[in-house]
Order: structure tokens, then sequence, then C-alpha cells
């Protein structure tokens, strides 16, 4: 077979390329996370295509093609393992990117392997973005609202880019039908268009800590002593590799399958507080440090900002050094650009109000576990750091408005059950009158800080 | 002096070979940048306000001063709209999501002002902001009153 391939098509030649290098003993495991990159995203070419043959791409039918998907075990372990896949697929890149980063891998030659990278990213975030809205759910929808709205900061062009997205100034049946055909067809074809010359680059010039061996080899030395072939040694290590990533990816697609949750609403009548994908969180985050006019900040440059670091990094960073003790600038650099940007996601998933456990009348209740939290989550948007009548720590809460011992005379109870009006939260359904008790039973034993 | 000869072309400023690349290439980008440009076309979004107008509502069902919230149907999809009677003839209809982090706005009647429950946004009855994180005003949509009819349309810059 192989022979008869060779005779016609010189197939001997290009295996041996592929396959017949050494490959030093200093690479690791991480070395193949590009492969494994790579193998989630078949993972998620297959899952999606099974999916696309059940979904309709319109706003009556998308959320009940789901629905019924979700009906079926094998339906629902599909859809679970995309979701999955499209998580293990942002953070294997970003890994990735952080270990090439880390090896200096970026540089001389290997300046357009970055670049293409970048597209890569790029492209993946935007598959992770577009493809959070198809269910047609409450989350996905209202995600995207959030953000496609986001680029409205931007000045002048901003509203245009808005309307680009959306395919009309709001998020509707038009905006999923192109939030489809650019998840199913135009990302898709720029993740190949770029992975090809990508992977091309990585084969025709050797992973950057073969560089060495490279030139020992050329001086004529014998490099036995200091790798490995890389068929079938170092092979079997990355298939391995793999193996343990896929073997993850369907453990957890099978232990905590996706959900659906309720259908969209655009009307939103249940209330549900918008909020972004995780991976929007950090930018999210940012927009609240940079309020008002300073949004631009956070929404244009920072991330222009960042998009030519990224993309021009190669340029950027002259210095020729690989090792990492000859790069401190960059390395620290790039340390507190990874912080910063954890720190933010962190801090941006914190700072969504969760939904409160109805845990019933507390009769004797502490501040911290059971008062504290009822503020947190229905009070403190308001009634928090901006001055007036703060409700977001103890002090602030016990300046004014209560009355230890005498939950009556407390205007912060009159105001809530509505006798002082106008009724709090203002604009919102009223406490329920468990959470309402349960503050009274606080302020009868002496509103203490507990 | 013995002339050297050369292959035809060669040497002269514009070979034909040259002729030739400049033609691949040339005609290479044509094709790629019609496409583009069509692409580009094909893909905007409407025009701004464009939609069809749609009743919402007899104009004695808005009394003035009480912004009251009607739907619009977009394209499968309900969009909240709130339509406003200054008075005198003078309306508004306003879009219903928050210009901060797009959640839905309530107008509460018992201060005469429209307020986001996600991070305290506070509008007054024409959608201007009066304090809290949103950038900018409610979007405006369409409005028009045709005999007693209060119809809305799409969205205004
Ligand atoms: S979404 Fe309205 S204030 Fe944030």
């Amino acid at each position: 077979m192989i022979n008869w391939l060779d005779e016609r098509l010189h197939v001997r030649e290009l295996t041996a390329s592929l396959f017949e290098h050494p490959v030093s003993k200093r690479s690791n495991v991480l070395d193949y996370l590009g492969f494994a990159t790579f193998y989630v995203f078949c993972s998620q070419a297959v899952t999606g295509i099974l999916l696309a043959t059940v979904y309709r791409p319109t706003a009556s039918g998308a959320y009940d093609s789901i629905k019924q998907l979700q009906g079926e075990p094998v339906g629902a372990f599909v859809r679970s393992l995309h979701s999955w896949g499209a998580n293990f697929m942002v953070v294997l890149l970003v890994l990735h990117l952080l270990r090439v980063f880390y090896e200096g891998a970026y540089k001389k030659p290997r300046e357009l392997t970055w670049l293409l990278g970048s597209v890569l990213l790029i492209a993946t975030l935007g598959l992770a973005f577009t493809g959070y809205l198809l269910p047609w759910d409450q989350e996905g929808y209202w995600a995207t609202t959030v953000g496609t709205a986001m680029p409205s900061h931007i000045p002048w062009i901003g509203d245009y880019l808005v309307r680009l997205l959306r395919d009309g100034t709001q998020v509707t049946g038009a905006t999923l039908t192109r939030f489809y055909s650019v998840h199913m067809l135009i990302l898709p074809a720029l993740l190949l268009l770029a992975f090809l010359p990508h992977f091309f680059f990585v084969l025709r010039q050797g992973m950057a800590s073969g560089d060495e061996l490279a030139k020992a080899q050329k001086r004529g030395k014998c490099v036995d002593g200091d790798s490995l072939p890389f068929w079938p040694d170092v092979a079997v290590r990355m298939i391995l590799f793999v193996l343990l990533i896929g073997a993850a990816l369907w453990l957890l697609a099978a232990l905590y399958p996706k959900s659906l949750g309720a259908p969209a609403d655009p009307l939103n009548k249940s209330q549900y507080v918008p909020e972004p994908a995780w991976y929007f969180f950090g930018v999210y985050q940012l927009l609240k440090y940079f309020p008002g006019k300073l949004d631009v900040l956070a929404m244009v440059v920072l991330p222009f900002a960042g998009g030519i670091l990224l993309f021009a990094l190669p340029w950027l960073d002259r210095n020729p050094a690989r090792s990492v003790r000859k790069r401190p600038l960059a390395l620290s650099l790039a340390g507190v650009l990874v912080a910063g940007m954890v720190f933010l996601t962190y801090q941006g998933m914190n700072s969504v109000p969760k939904a409160l456990a109805s845990a019933g009348v507390v009769v004797h209740p502490g501040f911290k576990e059971n008062v504290e939290p009822i503020f947190q989550s229905k009070c403190i948007t308001c009634h928090g750091t901006s001055g007036g009548y703060g409700l977001d720590n103890y002090t602030a809460v016990m300046k004014k408005n209560v009355v230890p011992g005498n939950p009556d005379q407390s205007k912060l109870i009159r105001k809530l059950e509505g006798s002082d009006k106008p009724q709090m939260p203002i604009g919102q359904p009223p406490l329920t009158s468990d959470q309402i008790q349960t503050i009274r039973n606080w302020i009868k034993d002496g509103a203490k800080n507990n | 002096m013995e002339e050297i000869k050369r292959p035809a072309g060669v040497g002269k400023v514009f070979s034909r070979r040259r002729f030739l690349q400049v033609g691949v290439s040339g005609a290479g980008t044509v094709l790629g940048l019609s496409y583009i440009g069509l692409g580009l076309d094909f893909l905007q979004p409407p025009p701004l306000g464009a939609e069809p107008l749609q009743t919402v509502g007899k104009t004695a069902d808005f009394p003035e001063n009480m912004p009251k919230p009607v739907t619009y149907s977009g394209q499968g999809v309900k969009e909240g709209v709130y339509v406003v009677n200054l008075g005198q003839g003078n309306w508004l209809a306003l879009d219903f999501h928050c210009t901060h982090l797009q959640c839905a706005v309530n107008w509460v009647a018992a201060v005469g002002k429209f307020m986001c429950p996600c991070h305290g946004g506070v509008y007054d009855i024409r959608g201007q902001v009066l304090s809290g994180p949103p950038p900018k005003a409610l979007p405006r949509r369409v409005i028009k009153i045709i005999g007693d009819s209060v119809q809305v349309g799409g969205i205004l810059a």
C-alpha cells in the first residue's frame, strides 16, 4: 500500500519529514499543548456537525430543537461535549500561548507562526462568543445582548458596530441567523485557513526546543544521547497526553452535563440579570472601574493595545535571547498582565449578584450569615459605596435607619415593608416576607455585628 | 562594436514577462476585492428606524407623564418599548434596555423616574441619564400619532 502511494506521490519523503526527526530530551508535555488544542478542535468539529443535523437556526425553532435534543441521552451528551469542548479549547489555547511565550518560541524565525496563532486565538474566542447565543435561552440571549452592546462604548463607529453585529438594533432572530452562519462557516473557515500554515511552519521549522539539537547536528555532532526519535517515542507520548485530555473532556461532559435554561425572553419578565459569558468577565469588570467617559479607555484603548501587543509581539520584543534568565523584563511584564487578567475575571465573577437560597425565616439571624447576603443581593447596587445610605457593610448600615431592639421604629423596616413610601427596593419586587422577618428578628436581637 | 543579441524583451523596462505577472496578480486582486465588497455590502445592517410602524394602542391609553410599557414585534422577538405622553402632542418612545449593561429599566411612578435594577442607573421621563453608570440616554424609537392610534417604529440613533 505505502509502496503503491509512494510510486505515485512520493509519500515517503513526506512522512519522513513529518516523523523522522529527533526531539530534544528537554521537550516535555507542555510542548504537546498545541496538539491537544488541535484534538479538541477536531472534537468540536465532529460534535458541531452532529448538532447541526438537528438544530434549527430561527428564533422560533432554536430553543425547541435543543430542548428536544436534551430529551435524548446521546443528544444531550453530544451537546455537553461541545459545550465543555469550547471551554477546553479556550483554556488549552491560552496555556499553549503562555508556554510558547515562556520558551521565547515566537522569536526569529518563528514570527509568522505566532502571528497565525494570534489569529487562531481570536477566531476561537469568536466561536465561543457566537456559540453562546445559539440555544436561544435566557443565559445566551442576555450574554449576547451585553456582549454585542459593548462596542457601543467606542466613539463614532460604536453604534454602527453594534448594529452590524446584531444585524439590526436589537438581538433578534436576524442576529441568531447571523451568529449561526458566523459560527458554522466563517470562523471555522478562518480557523482552518490560519491553522494549516501554522501547522506547516511548525513542521518546517521544528519545535523551538529542538533548535540546539539541529545546530549540533549541523556541526556534525551525534545527538542521539540528548534526543529521542519523534517516531514512535515522542508520538506515543503525545497521543497519550491527548488521550488524557480526551478522557477528562468526556468525563466532565458526562458528570456535569450542560443544562438548558429557560427560553430567551427579550422582554425579561422574570427580571433575569444579564451577565456576559465567563471569558468576558474581565472586560465587564474593567467597565466598572472606568465608569462614565473613561469607558473609552476600557473599551478601545486597552483592547487595542492588547491586540497590538499580541499580534506584534515578535517585532516588539527585540531581545534575541530565549532563555528565561535573560528576559526578565518581558517575563515580568507578561506575569503582571496575566495576573491582572486573572484578577479581573475573578473579580467580575464574584461581583455578579448570586441568587439567594430561600432560607425561610431565621429566628436568631447573624448579620454576616443571614442579613448581609440579603443586602448584598438586593440593595447594594444602589445603596453601595456611592454615598447616601450605604448597606454594604455593618458600620454603614448602622449609621441611621436602624434602632437596635426595635424593628418597628427602624426606618429600614418601614421602607422595606412600604409603610414609608416609596417602598424599597425601588422599582423591583419587594423582599419576601421571610426575608423581612429575618431582618426584623436581627434588629430585635439588638442588631449586632455577629 | 558587436551588438549583443538578447532574447526579445529582456532588458526593457517593462518586459513581457513582467507584464504577464502584473496581469495575473491584478486579475486575482480584482476578483478577490469584488467578493469582499459584495460581502461587506450584503452584511450591512438595515438602516436606522426602517422597521415598519406598528400600532401599540390608542392615545387615550396613555395618560400624560405616565410612561407605559408596550411591545413591538421584531424579527421573532418581542421588543420592550416605553411610550411616553409628554402632553401637548409631544410623544416619545423609549427602548427599555439600560444603556449600561442592557438590563430592562422600570418606570417607578412613585418617584417619576426610570430605574435600572441592576446597578442603580436612573433616567428621567425623557430617558436622559440622571445618575448611575449608564453612559448615555435610553435609545429613542420612531413614534407617530395617526388619528387616535399610537404607532411605534424602529430605533433611531
Ligand atoms: S445595566 Fe442598568 S445600571 Fe447597569
